[in-house]
């Protein structure tokens, strides 16, 4: 899959007016979202992964042809996990068996039915993105992207199995729209109170009000993006971008919707 | 002479058909002042004021080419005429002394035409030298002085907007642009540079307002049209570039 998407810096006190113009563009509400992101970061090699113990055959050509197909680079990836205002500021659960049972894990609010968090519970899913492509002759940011569900609660040992490093986490908290193929993701970063210093995803949430703005005047990213299935077709990629810059055209007015800078989107891990 | 001849007759058909050529195309100018809302482009404003100036000039050709013939022209009415039903417009044809308004305009004219030019020291602001023609040396000045000024005033002004900002501090809605589009207010660049500006020149507010249709504007109106205020009453411009936020987002590495 690929992604395509353009994105703006949203100054705060334009926050209020922009929703509202999306809303009339769109033709929708704003759906609140906030999200559990947890950065991990490749240590191994994913080629090498459940290869160690054959390492005294480094040498041998073939594996190390074998490697350098698999392994291009090392790559930061993300694990989003949905969850609702209602989560923040909770305590785990007393009875774990009586909720969320036969919960999808596409449906992110399953948990605001309760008012407490229960992190063996948390849905997830692995998203990765490529770094964008570099001299596209559109002027849109696309890049190769691919998301996977992942099991409820704990993920590091799973991650860590697969060779990635618990790095950080954040909340992203913004609203989305959607507008005809167009999602627009209008959002900004929360950090926990009390800075980084764990290494593990926190198993409960702080109070919302306690989370602190990354971004200190509060300001939004504003991201429109269309995810293309099949990144090959060169006629629907045209066309994915064509959308993205009658959007542009759209909000001219309002923001300035831009190809995002290649490096600030580096997934790759040096 | 009693009677006219065949060519004067022409010559007089001639003058007639000028001067109705005349009428005709002020009277089409001042309709189409008057009823085109909006105003009609400055291009056809201006082929008209050529093609009136180019009547004008073929009407007073012809009445100085003329002038002998002209006047010595008697007008009387004929036995035919019907004077009692037409009595106005008897009086009108057989007028001698110009209409009192004609009388003004025509010694205005006259006054224009043989004025000796004033002094290169007198200044532009005067009011009545705007109606005296310039001489060569106001005219030398006025170009030296002119394009100084022109580039003076542009510099002080963030070019790029449909709008100054003292119409925006007076808000957008009561501009009178005579143009049947909306104006859009301004793009999202521009704007972030508008309210920067807001800062420093908010307070100066010199008053002098520009003529918004002859000024800048980009062809080709938006499709919607966001009333968005760039003038917001606190801008918080973010501290950290976008690129700083992707990268923390994409890494978790703080900038």
């Amino acid at each position: 899959m690929h992604e395509q998407s353009l994105f703006a810096s949203v100054p705060v006190h334009q926050h209020h007016e922009l929703l509202q113009q999306l809303a009339g563009l769109t033709a929708m509400q704003p759906r609140h979202c906030l999200e559990r992101r947890l950065i991990f970061k490749a240590y191994r090699k994913p080629g090498m992964a459940g290869r160690t113990g054959a390492s005294q055959d480094l040498q041998q050509g073939d594996l190390q042809r074998l490697n350098k197909m698999l392994n291009g680079n090392m790559y930061y990836t993300q694990v989003v996990g949905p969850v609702s205002e209602s989560d923040f500021g909770s305590t785990a659960p007393v009875d774990q068996d009586t909720q969320m049972a036969g919960m999808d894990d596409s449906k992110p609010y399953g948990s605001s039915s309760s008012p407490s968090y229960d992190y063996e519970r948390q849905p997830w899913k692995l998203e990765f993105r490529d770094i964008p492509e570099a001299g596209t002759r559109s002027a849109v940011t696309s890049r190769l992207m691919s998301s996977a569900t992942l099991p409820r609660g704990d993920v590091v040992q799973a991650m860590n199995a697969w060779g990635y490093n618990f790095v950080t986490e954040y909340v992203v908290e913004g609203d989305m729209f959607i507008h005809n193929d167009i999602a627009i993701f209008l959002h900004r970063v929360l950090h926990y109170p009390g800075g980084d210093e764990l290494s593990l995803p926190r198993r409960q949430l702080p109070a919302l009000k306690d989370m602190t703005l990354f971004e200190k005047s509060g300001s939004y990213v504003l991201q429109a993006f269309i995810i293309v299935q099949d990144g090959s077709n060169q006629e629907t990629m045209k066309t994915a971008s064509q959308h993205l810059f009658g959007l542009r055209e759209q909000l001219k007015s309002a923001v300035l919707l831009e190809q995002a800078d290649r490096l600030s989107l580096d997934t790759r891990a040096k | 002479m009693s009677n006219l001849t065949q060519e004067q007759i022409k010559v007089l058909e001639q003058s007639r058909q000028r001067l109705v050529q005349l009428t005709r195309s002020l009277g089409s100018l001042i309709a189409s002042l008057n009823q085109s809302d909006p105003l009609p482009p400055w291009t056809s404003l201006q082929s008209q004021a050529s093609i009136i100036s180019n009547n004008l000039i073929s009407v007073s050709d012809q009445l100085s080419d003329q002038r002998d013939l002209l006047s010595n022209l008697v007008a009387y009415p004929g036995p035919e005429y019907p004077g009692r039903t037409q009595a106005n417009t008897l009086e009108q044809l057989l007028r001698t002394k110009l209409d009192p308004r004609v009388e003004d305009w025509v010694a205005r004219g006259r006054a224009a035409g043989t004025e000796p030019a004033t002094g290169p020291s007198s200044n532009f602001s005067d009011p009545d030298a705007v109606h005296k023609p310039l001489s060569d040396a106001q005219l030398t000045q006025l170009w030296e002085w002119a394009p100084l000024e022109a580039n003076q005033e542009a510099r002080r002004r963030n070019w790029g907007g449909n709008f100054t900002l003292e119409e925006r501090e007076a808000g957008i809605e009561n501009v009178v642009t005579g143009l049947r589009r909306q104006l859009e207010d301004d793009d999202g660049e521009e704007e972030e540079e508008e309210e920067e500006e807001e800062e420093s020149e908010g307070e100066e507010g010199d008053g002098e307002g520009m003529d918004v249709v002859g000024v800048h504007r980009k062809p080709g109106a938006a499709e919607f049209e966001f009333n968005i205020a760039p003038h917001h009453p606190h801008p918080v411009q973010p501290f950290v570039p976008l690129d700083l936020i992707l990268r923390h987002m994409t890494t978790g590495r703080m900038p």
